[in-house]
């Protein structure tokens, strides 16, 4: 499958990249193609390009801040959620995601 | 592919690393690890960034689970973005994430005047390396802030 995201945080200094790589490592653990964006203080990283928001699957926000860009979305599977969750539980957030897409196919 | 070598020494040294703090308040661990930076000169005024971190704090949790928080303020009362990192012999009440007891804190402090983004993609590595279970756990228990240095340094590779 493959998963792109973008992670911000409040401060843009610290939960951004905690829970980009949180995200990282739970979809490749799950075998899966992965890129987080991050916007954070020092501006935006990894930005995703359209042929990869074309190509994924699903698409998880992992912000506490509303993001720039969201509209780039707007025709993908869409999971949002505030930046704990991905650094909580990513792996249970990657079964949920691959549940809902399998679910819809 | 990136070769740069990732030198923290700019952020943090020995000095500002103390692995048997007496705090037992999460206001004392504040406070001491702030202490840590206004000593070596990164940080001018002291009430002010803990004003900063505080208004953070309110922001929701920095406890990052598995026993470790990350308070972090962003102020120009920080001359130079540093990081302090302390070990209380005791669990500090404080927001986390799990339900584990925290007795580590990694304080970042993060300057509006200073313009190195060099500093703040440092910072951001340092935040992401705190996702590997492993340097997590040797941040805990390593024996001397040397250790501690070296973890995160190759973490943040």
């Amino acid at each position: 499958m493959k998963i792109i995201g973008v992670a911000a945080c409040t401060a843009g200094v610290a939960h951004t990249y905690l829970a980009k790589e949180k995200l990282l490592n739970a979809a490749k653990e799950a075998g899966h193609q992965v890129k987080i964006e991050t916007q954070g203080t020092i501006g935006t990283e990894d930005e995703l390009t359209n042929q990869e928001i074309i190509e994924a699957d699903a698409v998880i926000i992992a912000a506490d801040i509303s993001i720039s860009g969201r509209d780039r979305f707007k025709e993908k599977k869409v999971i949002q959620i505030p930046t704990h969750i991905a650094m909580k539980s990513p792996k249970a957030l990657m079964k949920k995601i691959e549940d809902e897409l399998n679910a819809t196919t | 592919m990136e070769t740069e070598v990732i030198d923290l020494s700019e952020l943090m040294t020995e000095e500002t690393i103390d692995l048997e703090m007496d705090a037992t308040t999460k206001e004392e661990v504040i406070s001491q690890l702030v202490d840590l930076l206004v000593q070596k000169g990164m940080v001018e005024s002291k009430a002010q960034f803990i004003q900063d971190v505080y208004e953070r704090e309110q922001g929701g949790a920095t406890g990052i689970g598995n026993g470790i928080a990350i308070p972090h303020g962003k102020s120009d009362s920080v001359r130079q973005t540093a990081i302090a990192i302390g070990r209380t012999k005791t669990a500090v009440a404080w927001e986390t994430l799990d339900d584990e007891p925290i007795s580590t804190f990694i304080l970042f402090a993060v300057s509006d005047k200073d313009k190195n983004n060099l500093h703040l993609k440092l910072l951001a590595k340092i935040a992401g390396s705190l996702a590997n279970d492993y340097v997590c756990d040797t941040v805990k228990h390593a024996n001397s802030p040397k250790k501690v240095i070296e973890t995160l340094q190759e973490g943040s590779q």
